[in-house]
């Protein structure tokens, strides 16, 4: 999930920003909101996995 | 206006052909587009993502759908996995390496290349508007 987010949030960023510090800052926003929710997500199916 | 807006704006009015061999280009090599309309850096974002992406899908014994299939979600699939170019084709032809579906890791596997897919689709509409002018 890791490696997913990461590769998936720098081509959002490349594709989202224009400039190489808004294209990194987006890029660790959207890396850290994947990995977040994935989580969150995760949690939230947590008692209804039995 | 940059010197590659200007660039890319004058071969479209050139040769409308253009942003087609782009995005054509595109496809085939993720990143190549990028590399051709002087864009390094989403050259290397795109080539770097959509390779790692299908590699990582490759390593984890994923399942690159084939055409050809008689179920709507094979062909999406396929259609998916193809969009990568050179990382679809070139795998299929130097191993002989099988997808192992029995495991999770598989089937994650089969979600990455997918997704590898997905990703070059997105760089291939970008280069395209950008070799059109329409983007920086």
């Amino acid at each position: 999930m890791v490696l997913f987010a990461l590769l998936v949030s720098v081509a959002l960023a490349c594709l989202g920003r224009q400039t190489l510090a808004g294209r990194i800052k987006f890029a660790l926003w959207s890396f850290a909101l994947f990995l977040v929710i994935g989580v969150g997500v995760a949690w939230l199916m947590y008692p209804f996995s039995r | 206006m940059t010197v590659e807006t200007l660039v890319t704006e004058e071969n479209s009015r050139l040769n409308p052909v253009f942003p087609v061999l782009i995005a054509l280009a595109a496809w085939i090599v993720p990143g190549l587009g990028h590399l051709c309309l002087r864009r390094w850096v989403r050259a290397l974002g795109f080539f770097a993502t959509a390779g790692g992406l299908a590699l990582a899908g490759y390593a984890l014994h994923g399942e690159a759908f084939r055409p050809g299939s008689a179920d709507p979600f094979g062909t999406l699939g396929f259609l998916a996995d193809a969009c990568s170019g050179v990382f679809y084709f070139l795998p299929r032809v130097l191993t002989n390496a099988r997808p192992d579906l029995s495991h999770a890791a598989g089937d994650y596997g089969t979600r990455f290349i997918a997704a590898a897919g997905i990703v070059n689709l997105l760089a291939v509409i970008d280069a395209y508007a950008t070799a059109r002018g329409e983007r920086s």
